[in-house]
This record gives structure tokens, C-alpha cells and sequence, in this order.
């Protein structure tokens, strides 16, 4: 413990730990911490003055300061009822429609929330919008929720930001549900961010765990963050709804019950006022012209530098065709013009979790790392016994990917 | 046409890691970076400002070091920088950030009507998503996520119509200026700048606004007005190499050995031989 030239004991940074969040920043009384220009924050000990408010902030006891070490302020002294915030109850799930029919997701969440609505003692509720969605509401009730509340109106049919934005906050401004979780899709993270906006609530991102911590009731959500590098839990502990997206295929299908019993309820809704977009026209992905979901595919073949050659692609994709997948390739191969940028595995890519992956040429750039590391299964084939990518697959293979993946093909051509 | 886009500087993520043994971050020699989706949104509104006319103004919150991204901008084209500095902006979650975005924004629109604001997709440090939207949602601008290409503006009627990637295909929308975008990485390719513009962006002032100068109160900004925490962190569970099989002994044997390995999980190969729908 260090002390300053007044004879206080100061509080000081241990760089290693610090995680450049900048709470302690704020909470400062002093304006005495600074981020460095080596990215981690630093104590003026001249300035400051002992109080330890950093050190309570510090969501990973980066701070060293012992003297007047406090635990976190109880919920009464930061100006919170110890109950939580009356007057919120439910775990409200948002049903995504896709296509007319409920998303996979939603039913993941249905299932996720049924978990968390048992641990609060409470009910799962399930937030649905559109156009003629009653026979949605009551596959909802079978995949678990106990309430579905439905605004059906014409101008819902399909998704608009301005629209929906505003159903999902009014619907929340009438149920107030303690928790609201949304699939982390696209049209998901496009609607989240308007209605925590709305409801200025927090919003936790792209989630892929979620807990209730027992004592104060809390939902902990966890995500991936720095790239993937890093595991973050968040808690929203001021604001209702705590709300949060999650990531598709993440949470378990809840199986479907046809007997289970729910009830329904319609909300009359007034439209925003204003001018709303108009979709002029929807291009479907076409599976021909190389527009293919590589995220959604069981079973990815990946194409990387050493493999980056127009003449093996239909290698590639022959022994793609045979494990049930796609080819998928990393950026030097968009970079080359091989294949489109939408193929593309990696932080600047796709994040993916195949059941098999198959990379070949692939060394493994961390950048690439980080988006297969939900791969069940990962297969490597490179000529570098170093490359990387050996450090996390579960099996590799070492040498000239035109002699391996011909052979590989004729080996399970008679195994499956 | 005014033309705002909005910037972070991030740490080149893919470097950051946590240390096993310690449990502490590693970011020794992590470099910072400008988030390279922030970086298409501005070739972008350079690009239309050069099709339409009009100024494009780059905004970024931050320490002040955040001011060599700003550089950046500038030398790729952008006519003014804001750096939005401030002790009590520290700290914020994605709610605070995209009000204290809203309340420059807001500023400007005083000096000058925007009539779009173009951000990227998301940024690669925290992967949310979520400012964007939420500094449309608060400036009551239109909203166009995931933006792949502006397909036209129409000034005198006040109209944009975009391409967005969404599920299973690209969508056609239109809607009313002002608007807001966050845009995908294939939108367009953020070209180098020229030796003399980056000397010159050396030079260029940027202007600094804290909090009272977007008249925004202390409450809603920073630590304060974030209503999400971070509890604890950790890695990821790592994965563990298995066995490489080398074919100098042996082709067939190097790859039957890889395959036995891939076949001794029985449950695998039969979600494998069902084409996966088990």
C-alpha cells in the first residue's frame, strides 16, 4: 500500500488486471484515475484521496487499496428496495416470426425462461406481435409459456424497426416483466436496442448463459466479449426490465406439449405516428448462387490460404456434399476473390459452431480461432505441423491437403 | 447533405486474451485500433458526400488519445472531427453511450441539419450492436441496420432507400431522412489515404466537447447513467488439440487413424450418417 506525500494511503492500479472499463474513472470523486496510453488505468496518488470508491467499483478487484476496503454498497445505501423493484414480475419472451411460424430461437428462450421463472416463482410470458398469429400464441403455451400477449394488428404483418420498436415498448410498459429476453438475431438485435433505448433499461448483447443469482434475485448474463476472447456477466440492477439478447442455438429446445395450458391475451395498440419505411422488395438467398447460410450449415469444409486455389473447390466441395455441410473459408481466401465475403469464418466474419468442422489449409489465426471455438468436432489438414489450428483440433492431419482430402473422401465414402 | 458518422477506438481485440495461470488480461502489446466497421461507415459517407455534396462530420467518444482515430478520419476525407471527452462519460454501457452520442448529434443538428448518421454495424471489442439503434431510437431517425448498400438518396424529397442483410436474404427498404445506418463490412472498401492528407491531418484541429458543452446532466452520462455492470469475467472454456496424424508415415494409415478417432464418438457418427437431424 502506497502512501502519498499527505500521508494518505492511496489506491493503485495493478495493470495486469485492469480491464480498461473506465467504472473506476467515473466513480472518482477526485478526478484522480486516468486510462493510460497503455490502455489500463492510473492512479495520480497525488491527487487522490483515499476514499476507495474505485476499489468497490472495480468489477475485477483490479484496484489495490486495503485500508478502508469496503464490500459493495448494500441495495438500501445505493437507494434500492432490498426486494427488487416492485410491481415487475415475469420473464417475458419476445416470439420472433419468421416465415409465419415462431422462430427456433424463441422456443429455445420459452424453454430458458421456464427455468428462470421457477427459480423466481413466477410466470413465463410470451410477447408476441404480427398479423393473424393465434395459431403461434398457442405453440407458444406448448413450448412453455404460461401467458401469451399478442398485438395483432395490420401494419405488424411484417417487421419494421419503427413499428415493432414501438409494440414491444408498449407492451412491456403495460406488463412490466421483470425480465425480457430476445433471440440475438438480426431482426432481434435491430428491435432489443429500440426498446432498452425506449425503456432506458439495460441491455446485455448476443448472450449466451443466463442464471438467476439467488440473494438478490438478479438475471446474470453472460456473453462473449473482446472477439470472444473473454467471458463477460452482466447485471442490470437499477432499471426493469432486464433485458437481454440471446444467441440462436445456444439454449436447449424445450420439448413441445400440446396438453400444456396458457391463456391469451390481445392488446388493443395505437400505431407510431409519422412516416413508416416501405420494404420494396425481398432478394430470398438463393442456394445456386453460392448464397448459402454458413452459420446455420451442421457441417462446414474451410477453405484457408493453403488451400486458396480455384481447381480444389470442387474437391472441397465434394467432400462437403459427403459430411452433410457447406464450404466455408477464412478472409485470405475472400481476399483473393475465391469466394464471397458472406463464406467468410472469423472475428471480421462469421462466428460459428458447427457439429464438424473441417479446415483445410487453415492455420488459425486468432482471429479465425475465436469464431470456430463452439465447434463440436474440429478437423484440421495443414502441411505445418506448427499451425496453430492443431492447438485446438481434435484431430489433425499433417501434409499436402491434395493427397489428404482425396483419400479422407474415399475413406468415408465407406464408412458412412 | 450533412453527413455524421460516429467512431470507437477499440483494442485489435483478437489480441486480448486472459493469462490462465493468473486469470488477469493480457494486453501487453495490444495495439488500439479504429473499429474497422466504423471505418466503411465513413468511407461510406465520404463516398456519398462526394456523389450528393454536403460535409461529413466524424464524432467519437473517448480518452483523449481516441484523437489519432480521428486523425484517421480526417485524412480519409472527413471534414470535421468532434471528440467527446469527458471524465463523467467514463464507464458507460451502451444506454449512456448512444445518449451522450444522441446529445452531440443533437448539437450539431444546431450548427448544421444532419440528414444522416452512419455507424458501424457493431463494434469488434463488445460485438453489441446496440448503439446504433439506440442513438436512432433517442434522435427519432429513421433506422436501417445492417446496411449493405445505399442505393439512392433523394434530398429535395427527403427519402434514402437502402439494402439490408437480414434472414435468409437482402431487403429493400425506404424510408424518410434523417436516418441512421449501421453498416455491414461489405459495403464498401475504406480506401488509404493519401501521404499528404495524413500529414495534413496531423495538423487538422478537432474540436473537444465535455459534457456541459452537449448539455447533457451528469446522471444520465457515464458509470451513472448505465444501468448494466459488468460482475465478473473469465475465458472461455479452451479446447485441447487432439493427436495429428503426419502422412510421410503413410497416407492411408495417417488418415484411417484420423478417421478411427472421429468414429470412436458413436454419437457423432450417428448424427454424421443421419445428415445431422438427430
Amino acid at each position: 500500500m502506497a502512501k502519498n506525500l499527505k500521508g494518505i494511503e492511496v489506491a493503485e492500479i495493478i495493470p495486469d488486471k485492469c480491464i480498461a472499463c473506465q467504472i473506476c474513472v467515473g466513480e472518482c470523486p477526485v478526478g484522480a484515475i486516468e486510462i493510460t496510453s497503455d490502455g489500463v488505468a492510473h492512479v495520480d496518488p497525488a491527487v487522490c484521496i483515499g476514499c476507495g470508491k474505485c476499489a468497490e467499483s472495480c468489477p475485477v478487484d483490479a484496484v489495490l487499496f486495503e485500508k478502508k476496503k469496503r464490500k459493495r454498497l448494500t441495495k438500501e445505501q445505493r437507494g434500492m428496495p432490498a426486494e427488487g423493484l416492485p410491481g415487475y414480475q415475469g420473464v417475458a419472451v419476445f416470439i420472433e416470426v419468421a416465415d409465419g411460424v415462431g422462430a427456433p430461437v424463441s422456443w429455445e428462450l420459452a424453454g430458458k425462461a421456464r427455468d428462470l421463472a421457477r427459480k423466481l416463482g413466477s410466470k413465463v410470458l410470451g410477447f408476441l406481435l404480427g398479423s393473424g398469429v393465434d395459431d403461434i400464441a398457442r405453440e407458444a403455451i406448448a413450448f412453455g409459456c404460461d401467458e401469451v400477449h399478442i398485438i395483432d394488428h395490420p401494419l405488424l404483418k411484417s417487421y419494421l424497426s419503427v413499428t415493432y420498436g414501438k409494440a414491444l415498448t408498449d407492451l412491456s410498459e403495460e406488463i412490466h416483466p421483470e425480465i425480457l429476453l430476445i433471440g440475438a438475431t438480426h431482426l432481434g438485435r435491430d428491435l432489443a436496442g429500440i426498446v432498452a433505448t425506449s425503456l432506458r433499461t439495460g441491455l446485455t448483447a448476443d448472450c449466451t448463459g443466463l442464471a438467476i443469482e439467488e440473494e438478490t434475485r438478479l438475471l446474470l448474463m453472460t456473453r462473449p466479449t473482446f472477439g470472444g476472447n473473454i467471458m463477460a456477466t452482466i447485471f442490470c440492477e437499477r432499471r426493469r426490465p432486464q433485458m437481454s439478447t440471446v444467441r440462436p442455438k445456444v439454449m436447449k429446445m424445450p420439448d413441445k406439449d400440446l396438453t400444456r395450458q396458457g391463456t391469451i391475451h390481445h392488446h388493443d395498440w395505437s400505431p407510431p405516428e409519422g412516416e413508416i419505411p416501405v420494404v420494396v422488395d425481398f432478394i430470398k438467398k438463393v442456394s445456386e448462387t453460392g448464397s448459402v447460410d454458413i452459420v446455420r450449415s451442421p457441417a462446414l469444409v474451410v477453405a484457408g490460404k493453403g488451400a486458396c486455389d480455384p481447381a480444389s473447390l470442387s474437391l472441397l466441395q465434394e467432400l462437403a456434399g459427403l459430411v452433410g455441410g457447406v464450404v466455408a473459408c477464412s478472409r485470405p481466401v475472400v481476399e483473393a476473390g475465391l469466394l464471397p465475403y458472406e463464406r467468410q469464418v472469423g472475428q471480421t466474419g462469421k462466428t460459428v459452431a458447427p457439429k464438424l468442422y473441417i479446415g483445410v489449409g487453415v492455420s488459425g489465426a486468432v482471429q479465425h480461432l475465436v469464431a470456430i471455438q463452439g465447434a463440436e468436432k474440429i478437423i484440421a489438414i495443414n502441411r505445418d505441423p506448427n499451425a496453430p489450428i492443431f492447438k485446438v483440433a481434435d484431430v489433425g492431419i499433417v501434409g499436402n491437403y491434395l493427397e489428404i482430402v482425396p483419400e479422407l473422401i474415399k475413406q468415408l465414402k465407406k464408412r458412412i | 447533405m450533412h453527413f455524421v458518422c460516429c467512431i470507437k477506438q477499440v483494442p485489435d481485440t483478437a489480441e486480448v486474451k486472459i493469462d490462465p495461470e493468473t486469470n488477469t488480461l493480457v494486453r501487453a502489446g495490444v495495439e488500439s485500433i479504429s473499429n474497422p466497421y466504423d471505418m466503411v461507415a465513413l468511407e461510406e459517407a465520404v463516398r456519398l458526400r462526394e456523389k450528393y455534396g454536403g460535409r461529413v462530420t466524424v464524432i467519437s467518444m473517448g480518452p483523449p488519445q481516441t484523437d489519432s482515430s480521428l486523425r484517421e478520419a480526417l485524412s480519409m476525407g472527413a471534414d470535421d472531427a468532434i471528440l467527446l471527452s469527458d471524465r463523467a462519460f467514463a464507464g458507460a454501457d451502451t444506454l449512456a453511450t448512444s445518449y451522450t452520442l444522441s446529445k452531440a448529434i443533437e448539437r450539431l443538428c444546431r450548427e448544421m441539419p444532419v440528414d444522416l448518421v452512419l455507424c458501424g454495424k457493431q463494434a469488434i471489442d463488445g460485438d453489441t450492436a446496440q448503439t446504433g439503434p439506440g442513438v436512432a431510437t433517442r434522435l427519432g431517425y429513421t433506422q436501417f441496420t445492417y446496411v449493405v448498400e445505399v442505393e439512392w438518396i433523394k434530398p429535395d424529397l427527403r427519402q434514402i432507400q437502402v439494402r439490408r442483410a437480414i434472414e435468409g436474404g437482402i431487403e429493400v427498404l425506404r424510408g424518410a431522412l434523417p436516418a441512421l445506418l449501421t453498416v455491414e463490412l461489405e459495403l464498401a472498401r475504406p480506401r488509404r489515404a493519401p501521404l499528404t492528407a495524413m500529414i495534413r491531418s496531423l495538423r487538422a484541429p478537432i474540436t473537444t466537447w465535455n459534457a456541459a458543452d452537449i448539455d447533457a446532466p451528469a446522471p444520465r452520462l457515464g458509470i451513472k447513467g448505465s444501468p448494466t455492470w459488468v460482475k465478473n469475467i473469465s475465458s472461455p472454456p479452451a479446447r485441447e488439440g487432439g493427436p495429428r496424424f503426419d502422412v510421410q508415415e503413410g497416407l492411408e494409415r495417417a488418415v484411417e487413424q484420423a478417421v478411427d478417432l472421429l468414429f470412436a464418438d458413436e454419437d457423432f457418427v450417428s448424427k454424421l450418417k443421419t445428415g445431422w437431424e438427430a
